[in-house]
């Protein structure tokens, strides 16, 4: 027993009720003034909070994959646009993006339907608020089959579908939609074989497309790829 | 199971800006994180909302941790814990609201389980098994699920007063407990 051994039980209590988060809104004020003046005080909550993080061991459970490069992909955009001009779309592949760069945009011509075959792979790409949902599905022969349920670009701009491998530095370009809501576009095979543990994403471009080869605009919806 | 010193060395990488430090943290500890911010918030979408606020502001700001500090793993249980409850009272439930919620206690293994469990988990386990399971259940129930004081005595159908002094004496024989 070292520095703790000066404080009461009362201390002791309170310091678990503040690690807890039991304490009203005025007692934390009051020990938190407290805490900037005793280090004693500090370490009891370091303890508390070291004795009790464990119990959180047996709750573990494993977030949906498509999280991760929603995270990383708020963390890397913001940094670039803190770095660099305000405004700039959060796009955290896009500081990655000089092999994105190098991948021409190929424009979507909508196709007449083929008859309908089972997709081995698929995904919904839908915005949060709902404003655009998009069914995208790849057929065995390497067709996507891209489909706009709800919503479309903003007036004057465009929209452009990516494809991001997983482990990819960078997102791939699909092509921009067309003005129909339901096309087809044939895939190389190179693109094929990322869409299995990909993310599928839609982003607001001007029109024609990324002069860049990368997203440039908000992304506006995005999804990972189903594997069926 | 990355150890104590390597998620330290992750964190201390992500202040550096070192984008690969931080997907091997995301890696080694989004499992507990995630676990953390469901049972307390509940829903899956605001689980994942909650978790995302943690590993940016732990990007953001992985310079505040301080190593010597508690581990790498409590301060990140801390952060976790902190955002969600935060997040968790924002959206002000009804008080009632705890009696249509799953039994705080029933889920998790129980506190001989847990002392079961490897390392550490194996102490808190067994001193919230000296407590009476009432008692133990209340300190899990506010520590896992973020219950306050009005919830616990809801929960348990004791007075506010009387719920603050059992947590208060649980907390007390823990401390002892743990110090052993």
């Amino acid at each position: 027993m070292t520095e703790q051994a000066t404080y009461d039980e009362d201390d002791i209590a309170l310091a678990g009720e503040y690690v807890l988060r039991l304490l009203s809104a005025e007692e934390v004020a009051g020990f938190e003034a407290r805490l900037a003046a005793e280090p004693g005080l500090r370490l009891l909550v370091t303890e508390w909070q070291e004795g009790l993080s464990s119990l959180a061991d047996e709750v573990e459970e494993t977030p949906p994959a498509a999280l991760w490069r929603r995270i990383e992909a708020a963390a890397h955009g913001a940094d670039q646009a803190a770095g660099q001009r305000r405004g700039l779309p959060l796009w955290g592949w896009l500081t990655g993006g000089l092999a994105a760069a190098l991948v021409a945009v190929a424009v979507f011509f909508a196709i007449d339907p083929s008859p309908a075959v089972a997709p081995t792979h698929q995904a919904r790409i839908a915005a949060e608020d709902g404003s655009l949902t998009v069914l995208a599905a790849l057929s065995p022969e390497g067709e996507l089959h891209v489909i706009r349920e709800s919503g479309g670009p903003r007036p004057g701009r465009a929209l452009e579908l990516w494809l991001i491998a997983d482990g990819a530095p960078a997102p791939v370009s699909l092509g921009v939609f067309p003005e129909a809501d339901d096309f087809r576009v044939p895939l190389p095979e190179a693109l094929r074989a990322g869409f299995t543990g990909g993310t599928l994403a839609i982003s607001d471009e001007p029109p024609g497309g990324s002069p860049t080869g990368a997203p440039t605009g908000d992304v506006l919806a995005a999804a990972p790829v189903q594997t069926l | 199971m990355a150890t104590s010193e390597e998620i330290e060395g992750m964190i201390a990488r992500c202040a550096l800006g070192d984008r690969a430090a931080f997907a091997a943290l995301y890696q080694a500890t989004s499992s507990k994180l995630f676990g953390i911010c469901l049972r307390i918030l509940r829903e899956r979408s605001e689980a994942e909302d909650a978790l995302q606020e943690v590993y940016l502001r732990v990007w953001r700001k992985a310079e505040s941790y301080v190593a010597g500090g508690p581990s790498p793993m409590a301060w990140l249980s801390t952060v976790t814990r902190n955002l969600a409850i935060d997040r968790l009272r924002a959206k002000a439930p009804p008080a009632d609201e705890l009696e249509d919620a799953p039994e705080l206690v029933a889920k998790g293994p129980t506190p001989e389980q847990s002392a079961v469990a490897a390392g550490e988990a194996a102490r808190i386990g067994a001193c919230l098994g000296e407590l009476e399971p009432d008692r133990a259940g209340a300190v899990r129930g506010a520590y896992l699920e973020g219950a306050s004081y009005t919830e616990l005595a809801g929960h348990y159908g004791v007075p506010l007063n009387t719920m603050r002094t059992w947590l208060r004496r649980s907390l007390i024989k823990l401390k002892e407990c743990l110090e052993r």
